[in-house]
């Protein structure tokens, strides 16, 4: 399921648990496991652009060149030189690299180059990464948390296609022994349903979408699952829920959950799920 | 094609920089063209129409920072403000030498690193315990303050700092004795700025403002010392306080941290020649400023130079020496700053001459009253929220005529006004973006912009008090300011 794992740990922030998990799921699923620290260019530059009128360009161009040596001597001789020990303590295969760029940007062409099954990373809200890539990869998207749980929490909604998050779900279930609770959300603040491609009809009344959502939910009981419906906000409820039974995991699919108002740009659910949940994610894309 | 362009926000930012520009124009076109107010003359008008221009310039920073202070010049004499020859007279005061003088004697420390060997010596006496250690780190970074802009202490000591913090094998966020000695850079080289007229540039500015004043008010590079070091002396060991309780620290052995120390001063190896004579010049330099920038302790001597002659003096001595070429100072010397604080001179004087600040003053007073001690609290806490979130020398530049203009108001000495507002210009402790020295820190990696805004709110609280009982206590009860 997860054969290749890219971990990409971004300058801004590192987690030890985000190697931890990476140990556990390889050894789970038997994965090769792809380590990136990404100095993070957009600390750099905010850097510079404070620095501007205060430094010249010589002693900038000097202090940018200090700080990039100084995060790949930390990458090596403290991020990597600890995931060495663990990987190869547990005969784990990976490889590792150092790469200069924006967050989003360089692991969606890491994704490009080569075919990844999971991107595991950390999740930090008080940093200057905008986490783009969490709508923008077509691969699963694990976000490490703090749930210490055994039992998974996948969350299905009138906005999402509902195919991938089950299947997944039963899956992770069964290879991890986790229990299994699902969540089916019908989102009062976009009350429209998404087809399987992932397509967004018009407006629909919400008494429609509520008959539908317990269709499936009775529908998925009828086939043992342990499933409930609620009425709400998709990114509060999912919350809200995995507060209540404190999951290892919160799987959330692909949401079409409409961006912003008048078109103005916003926070994306995802990111807005991942600020408030302390649990781990998983993005099913 | 399209999904390549998510990542791009260049447009995004371009745009929104042009609707900035077109506001800030605006506020100034809406001042120009509205009915002016009672007790306010047009030209008064205008000029705060300049200054609240200039602050929403400063803050948004569409444009570099010395552009604005360009446009804050060239409007003056544009929208007959005031007259050409006047506004580009303020680029003659000596404040303005001065600190190009100071900027190429620093120059000369870093091109030998003369500043490294410092720090490193500093550090050496710090090295037994983490803790004490964490306290060297802040006492080093503001002593090297005192001879050299905060920004280049910074930038000096995050090499320095992340070596040790590598070879001791410190994780980058999670080790708070990695946050704390990350922090005691930053706010070490902030609290130090405020000692010395070297330190941060705003400090010659308010210098350079008072000298304007009529009749001028003329403060000697030891004279500040008087004034600013009790703030630093009691604020670096409070500050440090605050960051051992914000983030206790976890290390008990700090043996690797001494074996990198040492092994960065044998790096360093023997003071050169250059470094010598450089710290000679130096010290000359300091000792002139002492003796003779002060007219009354001059007197004495029989001679009387400023801190421009002296400034300059010292520079041409690492000419003539050898010490630094032209090169070295194109390469060292901000120029930018240079412009941003002739614009910041004329923007203060403009407000001060066109009877604005008598104005805004009164409007205040007005509103808070005329207790002196709310008004010298309230100037404090005005400052530092304005420097935390604009260039501080900016920040200054906009409030050191307000608060002057209440000075004179309230009738209280113009001078206290100037160091409240130029000493809490310097205490920029809560956002990445406030300060130079933040921003270097924090692309460490070792804190995160909530450590910052944690430790940097308490330790703003902490200095806001330090001030106003200095100010109250020392400049005023014991100097009679």
């Amino acid at each position: 399921m997860f054969k290749s794992i890219l971990v990409p740990i971004s300058s801004e922030f590192y987690s030890k648990n985000v190697i931890e998990r990476c140990i556990f799921l390889a050894e789970k699923f038997k994965s090769n496991i792809k380590l990136i620290y990404i100095i993070e260019t957009k600390t750099l530059d905010q850097t510079d652009k404070i620095s501007d009128e205060y430094r010249t360009q010589y002693e900038i161009e000097e202090t940018k060149d200090e700080i990039i040596r100084r995060q790949k001597q930390t990458a090596d001789d403290i991020i990597f030189d600890e995931a060495k020990y663990y990987f190869e303590s547990k005969k784990i295969p990976f490889e590792s690299q150092i790469i200069e760029g924006e967050f989003s940007k360089v692991v969606k062409i890491e994704t490009s180059k080569k075919d990844y099954d999971l991107i595991l990373m950390g999740f930090e809200k008080e940093c200057i990464l905008n986490y783009r890539l969490l709508d923008n990869v077509e691969i699963p998207v694990w976000l490490e948390g703090e749930g210490k749980g055994k039992s998974i929490l996948a969350v299905l909604s009138n906005l999402a296609p509902n195919q991938k998050v089950p299947e997944i779900s039963l899956k992770l279930s069964k290879k991890l022994g986790w229990t299994l609770h699902m969540l089916y959300v019908v989102d009062v603040e976009d009350s429209v349903e998404v087809d399987e491609q992932g397509i967004r009809s018009d407006k629909k009344p919400l008494r429609d979408l509520i008959f539908k959502g317990q269709s499936y939910v009775d529908e998925m009981k009828k086939n043992g699952a342990n499933i409930e419906l609620v009425k709400g906000s998709l990114e509060k409820e999912t919350t809200r829920f995995a507060e209540n039974i404190n999951p290892n995991l919160v799987i959330v699919g692909r949401e079409q959950k409409k961006k912003g108002i008048l078109g103005l740009p916003t926070k994306n659910v995802k990111r807005k799920i991942a600020e408030t949940c302390q649990y781990s994610i998983l993005f099913i894309n | 094609m399209k999904k390549n362009n998510i990542f791009s926000n260049g447009k995004y930012s371009k745009q929104k920089n042009i609707f900035f520009i077109l506001i800030a124009f605006l506020i100034v076109i809406i001042f120009y063209f509205a009915p002016t107010p009672a007790g306010l003359s047009h030209e008064g008008q205008v000029m705060i129409g300049i200054l609240i221009m200039a602050a929403f310039l400063w803050i948004t920073e569409p444009i570099p920072l010395a552009a604005t202070g360009l446009i804050v010049m060239i409007l003056q004499p544009i929208l007959q403000v005031r007259e050409t020859k006047e506004v580009f007279s303020s680029f003659g005061n000596q404040a303005v030498f001065f600190l190009i003088g100071a900027f190429i004697i620093a120059a000369a420390i870093e091109k030998h690193g003369l500043h490294r060997r410092i720090a490193l010596k500093f550090l050496n006496f710090f090295k037994n315990n983490p803790r004490f250690f964490t306290l060297g780190i802040m006492i080093t970074c503001a002593c090297l303050t005192f001879i050299m802009p905060e920004h280049g202490v910074a930038a000096l000591f995050l090499p320095i700092i992340v070596s040790i913090l590598i070879a001791m094998k410190v994780v980058p966020r999670q080790s708070n004795f990695g946050k704390v000695s990350m922090l005691a850079v930053a706010y070490g080289c902030s609290i130090g700025s405020l000692g010395t007229l070297i330190g941060g540039a705003r400090n010659p500015l308010a210098v350079g403002i008072l000298l304007e004043q009529t009749p001028p008010i003329s403060i000697s590079f030891f004279e500040w010392m008087k004034y600013s070091m009790p703030i630093v002396i009691i604020a670096i060991p409070l500050v440090w306080i605050v960051l051992q309780f914000a983030f206790p620290i976890e290390i008990k052995d700090i043996a690797a941290a001494k074996k990198e120390i040492n092994n960065q001063v044998n790096i360093a190896g023997k003071i050169s020649k250059n470094e010598l004579l450089v710290l000679g010049i130096l010290v000359l330099t300091i000792f002139l400023w002492i003796l003779f920038s002060q007219p009354e302790f001059s007197q004495e001597f029989g001679q009387f130079y400023g801190l421009a002659v002296i400034a300059i003096l010292g520079s041409m001595l690492l000419f003539i020496t050898g010490s630094i070429s032209w090169k070295d100072v194109e390469k060292r010397v901000p120029w930018g700053i240079i412009l941003l604080y002739g614009g910041a001179i004329t923007l203060g004087l403009g407000i001060e001459s066109s009877g604005a600040g008598r104005w805004i003053a009164e409007g205040i007073l007005g509103l808070a009253g005329d207790n002196i001690f709310v008004v010298i609290l309230a100037m404090i806490i005005f400052t530092v929220i304005l420097t935390n979130i604009m260039s501080n020398v900016a920040a200054v530049a906009i409030l050191l005529p307000i608060g002057l203009s209440i000075a004179y108001s309230l009738d209280i000495n113009p001078l206290l006004a100037a160091l409240l507002v130029a000493l809490s210009g310097g205490l920029a402790f809560m956002f990445v973006i406030s300060t130079p020295g933040n921003a270097i820190t924090y692309s460490s990696g070792y804190f995160s912009t909530k450590d910052l805004l944690k430790a940097g709110t308490l330790a703003n609280i902490i200095c806001i008090l330090v001030i106003f009982i200095v100010a109250i206590g020392y400049w005023v009860g014991i100097l009679g300011i």
